[in-house]
């Protein structure tokens, strides 16, 4: 039994000597990192790290280009024109819906708008009677 | 025949038998079982519909789970940068499982990842536009006129900016959790993206989304020990089933981020972090002034005492700038996931909702 309590002690000491280990470089990285020059250096990364993106991106689309190679933008373009598209056949779908709705052909509804239950749920205080 | 046994003394089979023994060859199996991230576990799985969509965004129905539900339902909304499922973690660890057994007609709005021609979507199309709508289509679905809005971190922000500028929005309560107002009080974050080192519109301008990789390592910076310390707490209880289960859980959330649609995230830096407009009373959206003091209905306002993201000091003052009456304060014990989420959540932050929702929601 005093084998085990000692086990049980050695790993809570090292359970708790680890929490405040965590604690205390959690705490001086903080410090250190709250000061200007960490800020001024972490403008600067974003800085060359938003530089360097420009900088492949415009070389990218350029090869890309001479290829006759659809680029990342001729892709984004395409794919804001295909959102366009399904947000229109979602409105005239909806519309279509709601005429069927307006002339008593509810038609393809979702299941979930079915789904009805009754809404008179009252909390239990309320409807367990003398409970405050 | 004679039983082997160590120079000690002990029989081996006495030894493999042993507690230690058995709990070592847990902890091999578990330790392999997360490094190659056998079974990822499951998440979001409590039965749904999407009853409305436009672009990447979803607003999902529950399938509720009881005959009788409350009359007025609850949307909630979550953050742009942040997996939804966080609040449907898994079977017995999900707020919307809880919820739907409390009796309550549960939806969800998801953002959904944004693609690059997303990036042009700023403050106002949330707010202005997906708000209302999605609302709208809750009405639809349940013939109520009324709803709950419950909003995780950002997205109480935006259940906030939208009853704010929409002073007839058909809102009957509002739940905010770790929803900061005053940046001033964001620490770290707020220090680093002070204009005179950070240059929001270069990044913005370049990247278009900012990428969830920046928004996970500037997360990460704020506690930079806690990934070593949370290795060695998980080699330490490699043995328990449930731990371990737990850990593979928020470890695939935390780092299934996704990346802040560009012009919004402008917006943030801009308007919250550098001038810190909605705590003054200045901040627009789209042209339309957002004024708190407007929101009437009742607030529930949850913090985490030991939230690191979105500290006490930027949530505190939430209640102070809303004008309901009826309006509450609860900091509970926990962390910003933890208040959520998991077993914490459990005990603590789920009774609490369900109590002050169910009274408010006849």
């Amino acid at each position: 039994m005093p084998e085990a309590n000692s086990q049980t002690d050695v790993g809570q000491l090292w359970r708790s000597w680890l929490t405040e280990t965590e604690r205390q470089w959690n705490s001086f990285f903080n410090d250190v990192m709250g000061t200007d020059s960490f800020g001024r250096f972490l403008g600067g990364y974003m800085e060359i790290y938003s530089t360097f993106q420009r900088l492949v991106a415009q070389n990218m689309e350029r090869s890309l280009s001479t290829l006759n190679v659809p680029s990342r933008s001729d892709i984004v373009d395409l794919s804001e024109r295909l959102s366009n598209v399904e947000d229109r056949l979602g409105s005239i779908e909806s519309s279509i819906r709601a005429l069927a709705e307006a002339v008593g052909h509810p038609g393809q509804t979702a299941e979930v708008t079915q789904l009805r239950p009754r809404r008179t749920r009252r909390p239990r205080a309320q409807s367990g009677g003398g409970q405050s | 025949m004679a039983t082997v046994q160590t120079p000690q003394g002990i029989p081996l089979p006495e030894i493999f038998r042993s507690e230690v023994a058995k709990r070592n060859f847990d902890r091999l199996r578990r330790g392999w079982e997360v490094l190659v991230d056998r079974d990822p576990p499951v998440v979001g799985a409590t039965p749904k519909d999407v009853i409305y969509s436009k672009g990447t965004q979803r607003l999902y129905r529950y399938r509720p789970v009881t005959d009788e539900v409350y009359r007025i339902p609850i949307v909630l909304v979550m953050s742009l940068i942040s997996r939804p499922y966080i609040l449907d973690l898994s079977p017995g660890q999900s707020l919307i499982e809880y919820l739907l057994r409390e009796g309550f007609d549960v939806f969800m709005v998801d953002w959904g990842v944004p693609r690059p021609e997303d990036s042009r979507q700023g403050l106002e199309h949330y707010v202005l536009e997906s708000m209302p709508r999605n609302i709208e289509e809750v009405q639809k679905a349940t013939g109520e006129n009324e709803v709950s809005v419950f909003g995780y971190c950002m997205g109480g922000l935006f259940g906030l900016l939208y009853k704010g500028i929409f002073q007839d929005a058909p809102v009957a309560n509002i739940m905010c959790a770790a929803t900061p107002v005053d940046f001033d009080g964001m620490g770290l974050l707020k220090r680093w993206s002070d204009r005179r080192w950070f240059d929001v519109d270069r990044l913005v301008d370049t990247l278009g989304n900012v990428p969830p990789d920046l928004i996970f390592r500037s997360f990460e910076m704020l506690r930079p020990a806690e990934r070593w310390a949370a290795y060695a707490r998980l080699t330490d209880n490699l043995w328990n089933d449930m731990f371990v289960k737990n850990y593979r859980l928020f470890n695939r959330w935390v780092y299934e981020q996704i990346p802040f649609p560009g012009e919004a995230y402008r917006q943030f830096t801009k308007d919250f972090m550098w001038e810190n407009k909605l705590m003054k009373g200045q901040l627009d959206v789209g042209g339309r002034r957002v004024d708190l003091s407007t929101v009437k209905c009742p607030v529930l306002h949850v913090m985490a005492e030991h939230d690191h993201i979105a500290p006490i000091a930027a949530t505190r003052p939430l209640t102070s700038l809303v004008g309901s009456k009826d309006k509450e304060d609860v900091v509970l014990k926990g962390g910003h996931v933890s208040l959520v989420a998991g077993r914490n959540a459990w005990f603590r932050l789920w009774p609490k909702l369900a109590e002050w929702l169910s009274v408010r929601s006849v």
